[in-house]
């Protein structure tokens, strides 16, 4: 019975090890292209793909009626890569990029621009201030 | 979605990464092989019954028990109780700028757990209400010249109103506190004001049943910390101090009714908060507009939507242990349901304090750095004060890389789990005698525990508010 046990345990443990290798090899090869994808098409919206041929692309989120047009926007960046969007708002107020600590003052009709290296790791989001609306939910995987 | 922003949100400002799908695939099949390997090659007669008490030197124990120390604790603890309460409702309205909030909620309702694991249960000597309670009940004494009448404590009740009282805190915490369309989360008034009323009925419970009755009893802080300080190897004897073999003390803890249900709530209640933006939040999301469409207003949408589903958490996870309970009912000499529905309860002690690791070990250490930073020497918010010269501090969220969460976070699931199923087994072979009816029982506890952690592994990965 013991040595029976013994031998149905080995064999499971061996089954569920090769399990795991297989997961875990299968899934570097997965996020290896998933940074290679993600390094030759930045995170970006398409809209002022027209007069980006040195400039990278960059995210605008528009406000109206101090919410952010079509929800809050979902940036996602690797480590080490730029963070780059801009605001156009139609209120006054100040956009403040959480977990950074960046605040930048906007005007009514005006816009602001944002540009910082992605340092800290985990999701931050970016509201505004006064008005204690997200705008913006920048997500920085290691 | 801006009407999600439970109190963790509002006062970091930052959100743990999902744990990548490989992570949590290792995870869990390491807890697969633990779970196989502690069927086959567990031991035979029961190890953690007796608690191997010896007493540590008599010295520490007349210093850190004698009366002019637990005086200074008792009055330290009235102190940071009536500064939160004083500084949730005079100081700003701002969660993350007022010290009532990061205090009760991370310092004290997180820190506590942890040290009393350490070190025994170091809430009794500050408990704040104890302190008031044993400070009123001596002065009547002293004026009437007897002790104080009590009423008799129904002990049917057992610990019932902490666990009531646990679901409570935790409501106000993650549901009261998100409320509708406004990123503020719990206001530091509401929580100062929440503060004061516990106390009064705190006061008046101990008045009827007598102060160390109700805090065994319904003192949801002292019932809460005690259960985890019953995992580690420190405690208190007939007044002396004393070590003990690790987790046997925890054995004979949910003899109390009432015990099952304490812990259960603490799991649900975390499970709750950390499904709630992530695994459950489309269901809750779905809820929510099915009650604002009926015409309530959002934020009361919000907040039923949320009750409803941390209840629906407390009684699935009070479902998953009764089927455990149940099924080793069938098993061939297994004691009546009763006793192994609060023999097995303090199997899920350790798999609790992994939960709250796993949840919110993060928000501890970045929200603690506040708390010792401008949170200490400006505590109101006002921007006036600077009392230790650090207000102008502030949160280093480098302190710690996504990668070490992730793994302090899986490692936490996995040691909870073993523990689980080492005390689970242990009180099987006691209850049963015969190994092998033990072993057999211990399918329905082990199917138990892979349910609690795996579904903790995939909260993780599923998004973690």
């Amino acid at each position: 019975m013991n040595s029976n046990t013994t031998r149905v345990v080995a064999g499971i443990v061996i089954v569920v090890v090769a399990v795991v290798l297989f997961v875990v090899l299968r899934d570097d090869g997965e996020s290896a292209s998933e940074k290679s994808d993600q390094a030759t098409a930045p995170a970006g919206s398409t809209n002022t793909a027209d007069n980006t041929v040195t400039k990278p692309e960059i995210t605008t989120i528009v406000i109206k009626n101090g919410k952010p047009v079509g929800g809050i926007a979902e940036l996602s960046y690797n480590e080490g890569e730029q963070v780059r969007f801009k605001v156009d708002s139609d209120v006054s107020d100040e956009v403040h990029m959480h977990g950074y600590d960046i605040m930048k003052d906007v005007e009514a009709g005006g816009s602001v621009t944002f540009d910082f290296p992605a340092t800290i790791e985990g999701i931050f989001e970016a509201e505004l201030e006064d008005r204690g609306e997200q705008i913006l939910e920048l997500t920085v995987n290691p | 979605m801006s009407f999600f922003l439970p109190l963790a949100h509002a006062l970091v400002a930052r959100k743990d990464l999902p744990i990548p799908a490989w992570l949590f695939a290792w995870g869990a099949s390491i807890v697969l092989i633990v779970s196989f390997f502690a069927l086959s090659a567990a031991w035979r007669k029961p190890r953690l019954e007796e608690e191997r008490w010896r007493p540590l030197d008599e010295r520490f124990s007349r210093a850190l028990l004698g009366m002019p120390l637990q005086v200074l604790l008792g009055a330290i603890g009235v102190f940071l109780l009536g500064f939160s309460i004083y500084a949730g409702l005079s100081g700003t309205e701002a969660p993350d700028r007022n010290f009532a909030l990061t205090f009760l909620f991370v310092t004290a309702w997180l820190g506590f757990p942890l040290f009393s694991v350490i070190f025994g249960d170091v809430f009794r000597p500050f408990n704040p209400w104890r302190a008031v309670g044993r400070l009123i009940g001596g002065a009547f004494t002293l004026v009437a010249g007897q002790r104080p009448a009590h009423l008799e404590y129904p002990e049917r009740l057992g610990r019932w109103p902490a666990a009531v009282t646990l679901l409570a805190v935790v409501w106000l915490e993650v549901v009261y506190g998100a409320s509708g369309g406004v990123a503020v989360g719990l206001s530091p008034d509401t929580a100062g004001m929440a503060a004061l009323i516990y106390s009064l009925f705190t006061l008046m419970m101990m008045a009827l049943f007598g102060v160390e009755k109700w805090c065994e009893r319904g003192e949801v802080f002292s019932v809460y910390f005690g259960m985890f300080s019953q995992l580690g190897s420190f405690g208190v004897k007939d007044g002396r101090l004393g070590r003990r073999m690790p987790l046997t003390a925890s054995t004979h803890w949910a003899t109390v009714p009432g015990s099952a249900a304490v812990v259960i709530a603490s799991i649900a209640t975390t499970s709750f908060d950390g499904a709630q933006e992530g695994a459950l939040q489309d269901a809750i999301v779905q809820t929510f507009e099915w009650f604002a469409d009926a015409g309530l207003s959002l934020t009361t949408s919000l907040r039923l939507a949320d009750t409803i589903f941390m209840l629906i958490c407390f009684v699935g996870v009070g479902l998953v242990y009764l089927i455990g309970v149940r099924g080793m009912g069938t098993v061939r000499g297994a004691p009546p349901l009763s006793q192994l529905r609060s023999g097995f309860a303090h199997t899920l002690i350790p798999i609790a304090f992994a939960y709250l690791v796993a949840h919110y070990f993060s928000l501890f250490v970045f929200q603690e750095q506040a708390q010792f930073t401008y949170l200490l020497s400006d505590p109101l918010g006002t921007a006036t004060t600077d009392l230790f010269g650090t207000a102008s501090g502030g949160i280093d969220f480098k302190l710690l890389s996504a990668n070490a969460i992730w793994y302090v976070q899986v490692g936490a699931l996995v040691i909870g789990h073993v523990l689980g199923l080492t005390l689970a087994h242990d009180r099987a072979v006691s209850y049963w005698g015969d190994y092998r009816q033990a072993a057999r029982s211990q399918y329905w506890m082990l199917a138990v525990m892979v349910a609690f952690t795996c579904f903790g592994l995939y909260l993780l990965s599923s998004g973690n508010g």
